[in-house]
């Protein structure tokens, strides 16, 4: 049953129609999940709001209001501060939506950084084996040696304080790991599978070998695991700006370092819940955007059985 | 298999000297006291220190680092501890009723609400706990567990109730206890949460694959009721499959600890850490290195025991797995 699986796999990845025929496969079943669809819009929709808020609005994320009714107003959802202010009356709506700019630009940086490294030791680990793949293996293993927020931090205080590029630059050398496992792994399998022992026979060129087999075919592994360390990135560059020690949220907010903020106002001030939703919901609205459309991405690519 | 966690062990041991190195010298030659030395010297100071036991429990600001490290290591331990309860308490439960209710509403609702709880990270979860569910000086909440600090310490003067204005004592024996766990519970249950999603959802698919094995439709003809065809063959298999996933996600959940910790202010591994880190841009900044440095030992000691008990744990439930 395997064994026809993969020759039939073979058979598909070196005739060039078929596989075009399934990419076009790969997008109808993407579309006909519902959920993916919702997902991929609300992250269209927010990225480019993101992307545009702070180039087309003329606010300024810094501006105070410290007359006394505007601070630490709740939201009125309607007219001017919608979504409520803060302790020195900074509109919580304008923050946020900063915040959303430059958590984006970071995560796409971090993952574009990330996901280049991964795909690049994890492919040369798989490929290669031997002493090189041990090599690249153990030093992954021993950054497992410390939890990832103890690491990062500690990276974090070189650099205090932190610019968005550096924080990302920091998350990407941390984040490598989980793709180059799942590239390896990959790598590793397909070098074994017939058609590639059939090219090496045949005299064909590393390159040749990787870019003509081995990266088409792992084309669906890295897909699916780019978009699931998108997801980790944001969870991970939150977190660490949370504790308000990386990027400052007096010079650039972030959806984390916002968090951070209201919840170390709530605690010291009374700070309004408001602080806290607008931020918070954003990052969860994200997230949950980003594990689903990942996980329709890894259903098209490779459809399971039905559940 | 015994010389598989030799092994293991010697790697942990030599990831451990070489990770706590490493943040030696960055530390030694950043920060003062010891920048003012080289640090090839401050370095070779610590380690002589180390055989003796001297580095390890005076460090250059705090005078007594075993008692403040082990306290932290304590409470983050029993955090993780009563963690792993609440999730293992949880998941499977939900998870059996998923897979034995498959396709239902109750299936699709429990289906949603894993996948959201997943997908929130563990701080926000714990901020929302803690502003819902916790008593805070000056929140809105429900108030029914304490939002910040452990039994008998009031951080900051949080964590005082706000009826009496005093700080709650400890107690002692049964009542210490008991009060721990009263100021642990929040916290432990925002760390679980996302576990317990992930571990219920895990759960649900494995079970639902044994459920379609051919032993099982045996099981069936031999006339058992649906519920013990799932708890006695259907749940033993889909274990081999969910305790090792537990296991090997107790690192993370360490990792999440420090967080929680951070945000209830238990005085946890995360609060001392935070503590400890310099971050300021002033010139002359002060660490004690060598009480980062037991710190971080503590934490390094937790993750390889974590990370080799998942190996041990997969070949022990599952006999065709062999460790080389």
């Amino acid at each position: 049953m395997t064994a026809e699986r993969a020759l039939d796999a073979g058979v598909t990845a070196t005739r060039p129609e078929p596989r075009r025929r399934g990419r076009g496969r790969v997008w109808r079943r993407l579309l006909h999940q519902p959920a993916s669809v919702a997902a991929g819009v609300i992250l269209a929709v927010l990225f480019v709001i993101g992307a545009i808020f702070p180039k087309v609005s003329h606010t300024d994320p810094q501006r105070v209001n410290l007359s006394p009714h505007w601070i630490n107003h709740p939201p009125l959802l309607s007219g001017w501060h919608i979504l409520g202010t803060d302790q020195v009356g900074r509109d919580v709506l304008v923050r946020s939506l900063y915040g959303l700019h430059t958590s984006e630009q970071s995560a796409l940086l971090a993952t574009l950084i990330a996901s280049v490294v991964g795909i690049v030791l994890g492919s040369i680990a798989g490929y290669r084996g031997g002493w090189v793949d041990t090599l690249i293996m153990r030093l992954a293993d021993m950054f497992g040696v410390l939890p990832a927020i103890m690491l990062l931090l500690i990276a974090y205080t070189y650099f205090y304080t932190v610019t968005v590029e550096e924080a990302s630059l920091i998350i990407a050398l941390y984040l490598w790991i989980p793709v180059a496992r799942v590239v390896r792994a990959e790598m590793s399998t397909l070098r074994e599978r017939e058609f590639v022992q059939a090219a090496l026979s045949l005299g064909a060129s590393d390159r040749r070998i990787y870019f003509r087999h081995l990266l088409p075919n792992g084309m669906s592994t890295i897909i699916v695991a780019t978009t699931t360390l998108l997801g980790q990135v944001i969870v991970l560059e939150a977190t660490l700006e949370f504790f308000g020690i990386g990027v400052p949220s007096q010079i650039q907010p972030t959806l984390g370092n916002l968090i951070g903020d209201a919840q170390i106002g709530s605690l010291t001030n009374g700070l309004g819940w408001w602080t806290l939703v607008t931020p918070a919901g954003l990052l969860v609205l994200i997230l949950v955007s980003v594990n689903l459309l990942g996980d329709g991405l890894a259903e098209a690519l490779r459809p399971a059985r039905p559940r | 298999m015994a010389n598989f966690f030799l092994r293991r062990l010697i790697f942990g041991l030599f990831a451990m000297f070489v990770a706590v190195s490493l943040s030696f010298f960055y530390f030694a030659s950043k920060f003062y006291p010891l920048r003012s030395q080289p640090t090839s010297h401050a370095y070779w100071a610590w380690l002589r220190g180390i055989p003796t036991g001297h580095s390890l429990t005076r460090g250059l600001l705090n005078p007594h680092l075993l008692p403040m490290v082990g306290a932290a290591f304590g409470r983050t331990m029993a955090l993780l501890a009563l963690t792993l309860v609440i999730i293992v308490v949880i998941a499977i439960p939900v998870g059996c009723i998923s897979a034995a209710t498959r396709g239902s509403a109750l299936d699709l609702g429990l289906r949603v609400g894993t996948y959201v709880a997943w997908a929130v990270p563990a701080f926000v979860v714990a901020i929302v706990f803690q502003q819902g569910f916790g008593r805070l000086p000056l929140g809105w909440g429900l108030g029914w567990f304490p939002g910040v600090g452990w039994a008998g310490s009031c951080p900051g003067g949080e964590g005082v109730d706000i009826s009496t204005g005093v700080c709650p004592a400890a107690g002692h024996g049964l009542t210490h206890v008991g009060n721990v766990i009263y100021h642990l519970t929040l916290p432990a249950l925002a760390l679980a949460l996302g576990f317990i999603a992930i571990n219920a959802r895990y759960l649900r698919n494995s079970l639902l694959d044994t459920l379609d094995a051919p032993f099982i439709t045996v099981a069936r003809g031999k006339g058992l009721t649906e519920r013990a065809v799932l708890m006695r063959h259907g749940l033993r298999n889909a274990f081999v499959a969910f305790v090792p996933a537990l296991v090997s996600d107790i690192g993370l959940i360490f990792g999440g600890a420090l967080v929680v910790d951070y945000v209830f202010k238990l005085g946890g591994m995360g609060t001392l850490f935070l503590a400890l880190l310099p971050y300021s841009q002033d010139g002359i900044v002060l660490v004690d290195t060598y009480a980062l440095m037991v710190l971080f030992v503590f934490g390094a000691a937790v993750m390889i025991t974590v990370a080799t008990l998942g190996e041990a744990v997969v070949a022990l439930l599952d006999p065709r797995v062999r460790l080389e």
